[in-house]
């Protein structure tokens, strides 16, 4: 009878989820649902490893990856780099396709919006190789646009951006919403 | 007694057995939002409701050029992270989803859930209502520097 009350105890607690903050160095971005995350974990491409539509190169960077992280088997999707520039994750995880590495950073785990697995990398370790920094984005981006060289944000000078914005306006409504817009408000 | 102990025990572990990687699609349609998903679940720019429509379309520009996840936001606040549209698998900065940012879109597509999270493969776009949402009414611009000051 004990060994009946005790499963059904266990089968009422609700699963807590692992902690991986031990060892974290992560800085902190006073986010409301952030939680420190060192983990290791193997980079995968998001769509190969749920559709098995599998590219040789993870898509060279044009895809999302993934992380399993290897304690669980849990996919985590990183969406930011370590940099605050509006920018993501996918590019610095790229050269690690295939591979399992270890991550420090920023899990978002919020009951609010009932997310969780949603990550932020700030560093990154293959093997026996030191620590590596993810915050190369904005080099990369600056490599594949010259053109675009400039004073400012890249954000401000991004080609495609920019072509957008002076098509639709700020607002995406157009040029005329725009025009209302900035009389009312500067 | 034992002999049932043991039964519930099996029947409790048996899902763990099973291949996590082994995720079967489903068909949907669904209708909703492009939005940016790190600053919707991070809470970088605000509350969820502040950084979706026409307030935080250019942010969301922003955000999905330089490679943030673009998800879709259902009517009932599921959020679907897009993995491809149509046949542009660019869910990292890719062109179509940048053209949809803001946009309100009914996709027809394959729904992947893994580890709490739903990923949708979009087959098709079956209709783009560009930005439905006013949200700029209420919050102005989210970021307030996404719209520059014309006189500077």
């Amino acid at each position: 009878m004990r060994k009946t009350a005790l499963l059904l105890a266990l089968l009422a607690s609700p699963v807590t989820a692992q902690d991986f903050s031990e060892g974290s160095e992560a800085k902190t971005w006073n986010l409301y649902a952030e939680v420190p995350a060192r983990f290791e974990a193997t980079v995968v491409d998001v769509l190969c490893e749920l559709t098995g539509d599998c590219p040789a190169d993870c898509g060279a960077g044009t895809r999302q990856l993934g992380l399993v992280r290897s304690a669980d088997d849990v996919l985590v999707l990183p969406m930011k780099n370590s940099q605050p520039a509006f920018t993501g994750a996918a590019e610095e995880l790229l050269p690690f396709c295939g591979q399992t590495v270890e991550v420090d950073g920023l899990m978002i785990e919020d009951e609010d919006l009932a997310v969780n697995n949603v990550y932020l990398v700030q560093r990154i370790k293959a093997g026996d190789a030191d620590w590596i920094k993810a915050n190369t984005w904005t080099k990369k981006w600056a490599k594949k646009y010259p053109e675009a060289k400039g004073k400012g944000p890249w954000f401000r000078r991004d080609p495609r951006v920019k072509e957008v914005i002076g098509r639709e306006g700020y607002l995406g409504l157009g040029p005329e919403a725009d025009a209302a817009y900035a009389e009312e408000n500067f | 007694m034992h002999r049932i102990f043991k039964a519930a025990l099996g029947l409790l572990l048996a899902p763990l057995a099973l291949p996590v990687s082994a995720s079967e699609g489903t068909r949907i349609q669904v209708t909703g939002e492009i939005i940016d998903t790190w600053c919707y679940y991070s809470g970088v720019m605000g509350g969820p409701d502040a950084v979706v429509g026409s307030a935080h379309h250019t942010c969301a520009l922003w955000c999905s050029a330089g490679g943030i996840p673009v998800g879709l936001l259902a009517e009932d606040g599921t959020v679907y992270m897009v993995l491809k549209i149509e046949q542009d698998a660019g869910s990292a900065s890719g062109d179509t989803q940048l053209s949809l940012a803001a946009h309100t879109v009914t996709a027809d597509g394959m729904l992947y859930e893994r580890d709490g999270l739903n990923y949708l493969v979009v087959s098709e776009v079956v209709s783009d209502l560009d930005i439905a949402n006013m949200t700029h009414e209420d919050y102005g611009t989210v970021p307030p520097f996404s719209f520059p000051d014309p006189n500077k």
